[in-house]
């Protein structure tokens, strides 16, 4: 009888994803030659489950105002308006709207909204040993990120992300 | 006449340095920005040692060069490149773990001319 009900119930089992929370040593580095950097508060929720990328979702911002480029004139320069203008658009967020599998690991597609501009974009990614490990390319120009200066440093940045999370 | 140049390029190294020190610790009582990865006493020490004894071989060669005005032609060449190296503290970008870099200017900018007044 018990057998029965256990299996019977294991049929309705709904396999929930699980909500991570981001620990304090993340990073997100930016590279573009010059200037290259890191942002440094990125906040957010993780829901992520291997076994049910369906109801998997990130819904994550980052502070334009905490950028380092390690120099204090380019980073007064990068808040400033004429680049990414922290002061009328604060944070960079990205919301994913689906999530599958890849051969390498998984790929988050969904909205990146930065200085505005939202654009339809998929961010590769593994995780493993509690950590999210992901890396892409951001063109400013497609932003509107001094559209002025194209040659102004670089147009095309590589951006590389580790999140170490915990349940 | 070498060897008392020298000697001068050796005191003034030492003052820079005391100098730069003292204004290193008063900096960051001030501000709390630690910069000691990039300037330390290593660093203060060993710059103003290059600097000076550098700058004593300069003035060494300019003297026994152009005479009377080689100490003009030192003083000015010497106020020139710390003018112009200002700019290395300004443009350098520092280790991203360093934090409040926009703080890094006022801590080295004053250090770079200690030698030339020394």
């Amino acid at each position: 009888m018990a057998a029965i009900a256990l299996l019977i119930a294991s049929a309705f089992t709904v396999i929930k994803s699980q909500d991570w929370k981001i620990s304090d040593n993340y990073a997100i580095k930016f590279d573009g030659g010059d200037p290259s950097g890191e942002f440094k508060d990125l906040t957010g929720n993780i829901s992520f489950n291997p076994n049910d990328l369906a109801t998997s979702k990130f819904d994550v911002s980052i502070d334009v105002a905490s950028i380092n480029t390690g120099n204090g004139m380019k980073n007064t320069h990068a808040k400033s308006d004429k680049w990414f203008d922290a002061e009328k658009y604060p944070t960079i967020k990205f919301t994913s709207s689906a999530i599958t599998k890849t051969a390498t690991g998984y790929a988050a597609a969904g909205t990146l909204d930065m200085h505005g501009v939202q654009k339809p974009v998929v961010i590769p990614f593994t995780f493993a040993n509690n950590v999210f490990s992901g890396s892409f390319e951001v063109n400013r120009m497609d932003y509107n990120i001094n559209t002025a200066e194209p040659n102004h440093g670089g147009q095309k940045f590589k951006v590389d992300v580790t999140v170490p999370v915990t349940k | 006449m070498f060897k008392r140049i020298f000697f001068h390029g050796l005191l003034a190294a030492a003052l820079a340095a005391i100098a730069a020190i003292m204004y290193n610790r008063i900096y960051f009582f001030a501000t709390e920005a630690d910069f000691s990865q990039i300037i330390n006493y290593g660093s203060i020490i060993g710059g103003s040692l290059f600097v000076c004894i550098i700058a004593a071989f300069i003035y060494f060669g300019l003297v026994k060069w152009l005479k009377k005005n080689g100490e003009i032609i030192f003083n000015f060449i010497f106020s020139i490149t710390s003018f112009a190296c200002v700019m290395i503290p300004i443009s350098i970008s520092l280790p991203l773990d360093v934090r409040m870099p926009e703080l890094f200017p006022g801590l080295a900018v004053p250090i770079i001319f200690f030698p030339a007044v020394a």
